[in-house]
């Protein structure tokens, strides 16, 4: 028989052995990804409380979420933090990444500066900015007052607090977003520069004209990541003003989790969860179409 | 030979041995006649000390007189609520025979889980109830489907606490009995006291997060108060949105808009005990607490300011506790016993003595055997007189998801006065409606 030639196995044998490599993915993806697919989608049609046996209801957990104002809102409220975050996100991690690309002294210490935020656990930096927000007492406040400014009322304004969620969001994460412009601008090639130059280009002309379509596909990548990321408010809301006041920071993800964990309502949970990943998937695709019928260069 | 012998002696050795283990263990031998016909049952009090002192003394003084019907006490698992561990209890089969920790909010799930039984299917159920608690008490723990699964046995009415210090400094002379007369005094109450432009002490203060329980300290005795005693539900359906809900949105909203509560959360500690706010809207557990932690303070107890257009008598709500019996007890009869026996006149006075909370029965200022204790704790007086009109929560489904719902209306209208209070009731009731319909 003939063997095969890297472990000296005949080829059937060979192949079983394949299955054993896989095993543990197919273990990991049975356990953790298909399994709570398939009972998420088995608790879209019931009433569970985890405790008490589940009941059928048919299709009530859809028709309650049509009849739910509050699943709406928390829809809206995740979508204006989009619109603050994204933006606010792009304009600043673009800027600080063209600042770090020029040259700087200490730019080294300054990366790793801006980066760090972004390896500190969310929850830790989420109750760092609670001290700061606080409206008494809160540093930000302190220092409004002590040059004779008022008090903002970060957390506790309905019409100012996802503001206030957003900025202390775009600090954190900014750092991953800057790293990747930072490699797209030192994609760009330098002789694009030197013949604009040599044409009389001002530098403001340049970043125009050559920095901004050049970092198109870095435009993308930031786009999508922060979308993913934004549809995925939680830990924020959920330490910071707890979806409040008025519900203004109610994000659809805190809210899935109040229903699941704080009414202990599964089924309906799963339902809201099912709802909210095909608002996503319309986003996504909705975007992916804006962004491919652009020309990219 | 001498191998076979030692086995021989090692089987001898080994059955003698299995037999003396026997002998000793079998519960029909000499000592232990008539053991088997002991009936052992499982007793769950509340897990908080005073509770579980009362339950052990109860427990020692049965378990000397009942030879046959032994009780093991065990506080309730310590866990986020008392439901929570009762629904895990329901689902594991590992519910105990009798429990007097029960909350009427959360009876609709642990009767859908077929967790309690029908106390009323013993004989003597209406006997024992009706000599207890008197009929209109009763009537609201009785379920949807016409049966007793609980039984009321104690009670913490929510009252006005008022500071008397600060009252007679801005010349109040006695304790609001309408919003008129409570807006009065509020103005008098509010003040800054070092002239630096900010409010330094309150006519009152609530909790403005919106936490589903904070609203039966706020909203719900004040809507029982200017209903005459009415609750969130009648006949298993929301039954809310009407004038009382509505005034009382009002009177909260009123509160906040004319500065009279702060728009803002007390973090440095309860600022009825810090003399920052007069009044206080709670239950008798703070007589206590006022008593240990800040005694210097001069204080009474009235009932809950209503509507100037209101008369009869003043109701509230209380965070009853009711005692069940479970489905999986082998001996429900006993169990039964058991519970006659916790109902008793003398426990009750126990239960006073060690609790300070007040046993859901008619007869606590006529009763001779209680009169020793109100003399030497008056203002519990108040607390008693005030159980009569007391009403519970209603065995409704998800209560919890309702009453957030509530609070976030509350939020809207009371504290940032975004809704009118005609808006928020609307809302909050159609929220609930969704909720019951959800649930059937």
């Amino acid at each position: 028989m003939k063997s095969f030639w890297l472990f000296n196995l005949p080829r059937h044998r060979y192949a079983k052995t394949g299955y054993w490599f896989v095993l543990p993915y197919v273990v990991f993806f049975g356990g953790f990804v298909a399994y709570p697919l398939i009972f998420s989608f088995i608790l879209l049609f019931h009433r569970w409380n985890i405790v008490t046996p589940m009941e059928w209801i048919g299709l009530k957990n859809f028709e309650r979420l049509l009849n739910d104002p509050l699943f709406f809102k928390a829809i809206l409220n995740t979508l204006k933090f989009l619109l603050i975050h994204i933006p606010l996100q792009m304009i600043i991690a673009l800027g600080i990444a063209v600042l770090l690309n020029s040259k700087l002294k200490f730019r080294g210490f300054f990366r790793a500066v801006f980066f760090l935020p972004v390896v500190v656990s969310g929850v830790v930096v989420t109750i760092l900015w609670q001290q700061l927000y606080a409206f008494d007492s809160g540093l930000l406040n302190r220092m409004l007052t002590a040059v004779g400014f008022g008090r903002v009322p970060w957390l506790i304004d309905p019409d100012m607090a996802m503001l206030s969620i957003a900025l202390m969001a775009t600090w954190k994460n900014v750092g991953i977003y800057i790293i990747l412009f930072l490699v797209g601008l030192q994609d760009v090639p330098r002789e694009l520069y030197e013949s604009a130059s040599i044409d009389g280009a001002t530098r403001a002309r340049q970043f125009f004209r050559i920095t901004l379509p050049m970092l198109r596909p870095t435009f993308v990548v930031v786009v999508v990541l922060s979308t993913i990321g934004g549809f995925s408010l939680f830990v924020e809301p959920y330490v910071l003003t707890g979806g409040g006041p008025m519900e203004s920071t109610l994000s659809a993800v805190l809210y899935i989790y109040n229903q699941a964990f704080y009414f202990n309502h599964m089924g309906y949970a799963a339902t809201l969860g099912f709802v909210f990943a095909l608002i996503i998937l319309g986003v996504v695709l909705l975007q992916r179409k804006v962004i491919e019928t652009e020309p990219t260069t | 030979m001498s191998r076979g012998y030692a086995r021989k002696t090692l089987l001898a050795v080994s059955v003698c041995a299995l037999m003396s283990w026997i002998g000793c263990n079998n519960p029909r031998g000499p000592e232990g006649a008539g053991r088997s016909e002991v009936v052992e049952l499982t007793y769950w009090p509340a897990p908080n000390p005073q509770e579980v002192q009362l339950a052990d003394t109860l427990v020692r003084r049965w378990n000397r007189t009942h030879p046959t019907i032994q009780v093991r006490m065990q506080s309730i698992p310590v866990s986020q609520s008392t439901e929570e561990v009762l629904l895990a209890a329901i689902a594991g089969k590992t519910t105990p025979d009798v429990c007097s920790n029960i909350w009427p909010g959360a009876l609709h799930e642990y009767t859908r889980a077929g967790g309690l039984i029908p106390l009323d299917q013993f004989t003597d159920f209406d006997s024992i109830a009706l000599a207890r608690t008197p009929r209109d008490l009763l009537e609201p723990f009785r379920s949807e489907d016409g049966h007793y699964y609980q039984i009321p046995w104690k009670t913490n009415p929510v009252m006005m606490f008022y500071n008397l210090r600060m009252f007679e400094e801005v010349g109040v002379a006695k304790a609001p009995r309408t919003y008129s007369e409570f807006f009065a005094a509020a103005k008098k109450l509010t003040r800054d006291l070092d002239g630096d432009g900010q409010i330094d002490v309150w006519a009152g203060e609530r909790d403005i997060r919106p936490i589903w329980w904070q609203r039966l300290f706020d909203f719900y005795p004040f809507y029982i108060a200017a209903s005459g005693g009415k609750t969130l539900f009648k006949s298993g359906e929301p039954d809310f949105n009407d004038d009382a809900a509505r005034i009382v949105f009002q009177f909260f909203q009123e509160c906040y808009q004319q500065n009279y509560f702060p728009h803002t959360y007390f973090q440095g500690g309860d600022p009825f005990l810090l003399e920052k706010k007069a009044t206080h809207f709670s239950g008798p557990w703070e007589v206590a607490t006022l008593h240990s932690l800040a005694p210097h303070i001069r204080y009474d107890v009235a009932p809950l300011p209503v509507p100037d257009d209101y008369a009869g008598p003043v109701y509230t709500s209380g965070d009853y506790k009711n005692i069940g019996v479970f489905g999986t007890t082998k001996h429900p009869r006993e169990a039964w016993e058991f519970v006659k026996y916790l109902l008793q006149a003398e426990h009750d006075l126990l239960l006073l003595l060690t609790t300070n909370q007040i046993p859901v029965r008619g007869d606590l200022l006529t009763n001779p055997l209680f009169a020793e204790y109100f003399r030497q704790n008056s203002k519990m007086v108040r607390f008693a007189e005030q159980a009569v009109s007391t009403r519970g929560v209603d065995a409704a489904p998800d209560l919890k998801e309702i009453l957030d719902a509530i609070s976030q209306e509350y939020e809207a209208c009371a504290v940032y006065g975004k809704k009118t209070p005609t808006e928020a009731v609307n809302d909050a009731f159609r929220r609930t409606k969704v909720i019951v319909e959800w649930n059937k």
